[in-house]
């Protein structure tokens, strides 16, 4: 009996180890993980789709060249899932996914089918907006040869999105994984065992429809993790926290790439330790995109700043239950500026959303990449 | 054939930016960045769908459907015709940089972004700088955003930013330390924490100045402390005036513990010694109220006063250092801070008690001051009970919205309190010489009665 349970503890000792190491090893094999799905995904590609897809690490332009706009304006580098056959497909999307965490690529495919969902609205409802007051003079001349919806098909839907790679995938040597269309735009950088997610835009448009029978919501968490902890602030911290003005847009949006604003609204050092946990598990819905051993590395590092984030609000406190909010909110610490901006097209302004995540010091890994 | 596919291009721009980007707003974006002589401003121009015909008409004088240089040039200088801009309070001219501007079909389509860079230099000034920033351009379909980047130069602290609802109107209050205003001024020894490399001096004490007038539980818990300053205690009640020296050297007795009170908490926390979370601290500020207010009613603390104003003073010093903690100054630049910040908060103070005093000394002589002192000490009683309940449970109730708009008119109140009480004190001594209608006598004091 004795001799059984110390062999017992023995057992589970051992066992303990194995799985120890074994996480241990597959934590550190992240970028092992993405570097061999990069070359499976490369392999799968002809010559031509390989010069497309590949640029410079230092490929400033093609770095920059992501947005909220449809694909259709703003054209990004690379090569789209709509020129791909089946199993370039399924590579591509098995190399986003080995980059993120299963909640990241939740996200990523449920801001995709968003866009599937908004090309058959915009398919069965065109011309709706009241864009045409003054039509532009050839569109009268010859307008009715040209149907709408065929041509819509080419502004949306989950296949208009685009993959490129910046640099030569590598577990030591810095490269850039580009990855986005229509209101998602992931820039990853990874360097050795860093991987780093800044900047990245999310958007949603519908941000609430059905798929299935269930109600999605792609930046669901993110619009109602900010309104619950806004619910907890006590007055003098909400007179701090509220804008009395209107912010009517992303202030560093595309485009904006290094710039830090002076920062405004509640610091975290005024806020109680719940409202600072519940301050990180906000940014934790961008932090936490990125696969989680470098997720881990990047939540530790925005709670060594927390005192030093601040959090601000302008617009509506309240929100519908089951929608999103229709307020703005900006949470900006040494190393991280989140923007949530609600887009008020004539409609329901929770409908649609961009969202912002950057880190000024860090966007496109520059500050482990230059030396 | 190729009238066909620019059909089809302006066509398939139209649909897709219905839903792409912004409608019926012209979003215009500005960033300011400072340095010591001068601010660098860019603006991204952004007409919605629904008004870049109204924009582009405006852009392309000629209607040529071509955005020519001269004309780009042009609407640009017009965007900056349309600023009204002052430093310090002199107007500023915005000279432009350069300009950017995309194709006409990309503003058609809403999603044109035009940016032009432009600049206006700082002349020598104090320390204590104000850069007002206004944007009349097309303000009745736009949408504004303006801000400011974190100045790179360590000299440079941006105090405040205001902006009304829509942004069209931003104001920043900033300090200026080093060469290009070290000159500029010497005020002796009140200098001295600002050449230290601290926040500007004058805009930490404007700060502390201002905290306390806009504070209004701060000011209401002095002042139910300071009513029965003048009076006498017979029994468990309040009795008749005690004199005027007495009633000064007690209010003196008074602000002086819970200056110091306050001040020593202020210096703790600010410095990081003590942290204490703000909810506990606002409820505690609003039950020091209801406590003085009691006391105003019934003496419950006689004589110890200015024991009981040094202990609330402790605690409402810890509010205030939340304030002096937005703003991030470093170590050594707090002590500076909380110098210039504790003396604003003192001068303001002194400004109340001084506005107050003769109201109270002279006011407490006669049959009319109970009434007051009741009055008062209810109103402070009220209100206290009324933050309790929003701070502690979050239950909202009117009880802020009425004594702010209260304090929103204490300088009429103040004002109108002195005239009172100069009436009365005139009317004192105008009528000493006829003792028979002296107001001493048509109010005659308990005191004496009671003795």
């Amino acid at each position: 009996m004795n001799i059984f349970s110390v062999r017992m503890v023995r057992g589970v000792c051992a066992l303990a180890l194995v799985y120890l190491s074994a996480s241990v090893a597959v934590a550190q094999s992240s970028t092992a993980r993405i570097v061999g799905a990069a070359n499976t995904f490369l392999s799968t590609l002809n010559a031509q789709q390989r010069q497309k897809v590949l640029f410079p690490f230092d490929d400033e332009k093609q770095r920059a060249r992501w947005s909220n706009f449809p694909t259709g304006f703003i054209p990004r580098g690379g090569i789209s899932l709509k020129e791909m056959n089946a199993a370039q497909r399924s590579a591509t999307m098995a190399l986003v996914s080995s980059a993120l965490s299963p909640r990241g690529f939740e996200k990523v495919q449920q801001i995709m089918e968003g866009d599937e969902v908004n090309k058959i609205n915009e398919a069965n409802h065109p011309n709706r907006p009241p864009g045409d007051r003054k039509g532009p003079p050839p569109n009268g001349a010859n307008g009715p040869s040209v149907g709408p919806p065929p041509l819509t098909s080419d502004m949306f839907g989950k296949d208009l999105y685009y993959i490129s790679i910046l640099g030569t995938p590598s577990e030591k040597a810095p490269w850039m994984l580009q990855f986005g269309g229509h209101h998602l735009a992931l820039n990853i950088t990874i360097a050795g065992e860093r991987g780093i997610l800044t900047p990245t835009l999310t958007g949603a448009q519908p941000a609430l429809y059905t798929s299935n029978g269930k109600i999605v919501r792609p930046l669901g968490q993110e619009s109602d993790k900010a309104l619950a902890l806004l619910n907890t602030l006590d007055d003098s911290q909400r007179k701090q926290a509220i804008l009395s003005y209107r912010v009517a847009d992303l202030v560093l949006g595309p485009g904006q790439d290094g710039k830090i604003i002076q920062p405004e609204g509640l610091k975290a050092s005024a806020m109680n330790d719940r409202q600072r946990a519940m301050l990180l598990d906000v940014i934790s819905e961008w932090a936490g995109i990125i696969h989680e051993s470098a997720a881990a590395a990047r939540m530790a590092e925005l709670k060594a700043d927390i005192n030093e984030t601040w959090f601000s609000w302008s617009g509506p406190t309240t929100a519908v239950p089951g929608k999103n909010i229709t307020a703005y909110y900006r949470i900006q610490g040494p190393h991280v500026v989140i923007e949530y901006a609600p887009q008020s097209l004539g409609g329901d302004p929770s409908l649609h959303v961009h969202t912002m995540y950057r880190d000024p010091t860090n966007d496109y890994g520059r500050g482990l990449t230059k030396k | 054939m190729n009238r066909r596919f620019i059909a089809a291009a302006v066509l398939l721009l139209l649909v897709a930016s219905a839903f792409a980007h912004r409608l019926d707003e012209y979003l215009q974006a500005t960033i300011i960045s400072l340095d010591n002589n001068h601010v660098q401003a860019s603006m991204r121009l952004v007409p919605g769908v629904a008004v870049a015909s109204t924009v582009l008409a405006d852009i392309d004088a000629n209607g040529d459907g071509v955005l020519s240089q001269p004309e780009q040039q042009t609407y640009a200088e017009r965007v900056l015709h349309d600023l009204t801009i002052t430093v310090d309070g002199q107007p500023a001219n915005p000279m432009l940089v350069s300009q950017k501007f995309p194709p006409v079909e990309e503003i058609r389509a809403g999603l044109g972004e035009i940016q032009i860079e432009f600049t206006f230099n700082l002349p020598p000034g104090g320390p204590d700088r104000k850069i007002i920033f206004e944007n009349h351009h097309l303000n009745k379909i736009s949408a504004y955003l303006v801000n400011c980047l974190a100045p790179r130069d360590p000299g440079i602290r941006i105090i405040t930013q205001s902006r009304n609802e829509t942004q069209s109107f931003y104001q920043l209050d900033y300090t200026q330390s080093g060469a290009a205003s070290g000159s500029a001024s010497a005020k002796g020894w009140f200098n001295i924490p600002w050449r230290m490399g601290a926040v500007g001096f004058a805009s930490l004490f404007h700060l502390g100045m201002r905290h306390i007038a806009e504070g209004t539980d701060h000011l209401l818990f002095l002042l139910a402390l300071l009513l029965p300053a003048p009076l006498l205690v017979s029994g468990a009640r309040w009795a008749g005036f005690a004199g005027v020296r007495p009633s000064l050297l007690r209010i003196l007795k008074v602000v002086t513990a819970f200056t110091l009170g306050h001040s020593i908490t202020l210096a703790l926390a600010a410095l990081g010694v003590v942290h204490v979370p703000s909810r506990p601290i606002e409820v505690l500020i609003a039950l020091s109220i209801l406590v003085s207010a009691v006391h105003a009613l019934r003496p419950l603390f006689p004589g110890k006063e200015a024991g009981i104003a040094a202990f609330f003073g402790l605690i409402h010093g810890l509010a205030f250092a939340a304030t002096l903690d937005q703003l991030g100054l470093g170590r050594w630049e707090r002590v500076g801070g909380i110098l210039a910040f504790n003396l604003g908060i003192e001068t303001m103070q002194l400004i109340v008690v001084a506005a107050a005093m003769p109201f109270l000394v002279l006011m407490s002589r006669t049959r009319a001051y109970p009434f007051l002192r009741i009055g008062g000490a209810l109103f402070a009683a009220v209100a206290s009970l009324g933050w309790i309940a929003e701070r502690l449970f979050g239950a909202q109730n009117p009880v802020g919205i009425i004594v702010e708009s209260v304090a929103h008119h204490a300088v009429w109140i103040a004002v109108m309190l002195f005239l009172v009480s100069l009436i009365c004190w005139l009317l004192a001594h105008v009528l000493k010489a006829k003792p028979q209608t002296s107001i001493i006598t048509a109010f005659p004091m308990q005191l004496k009665k009671k003795a």
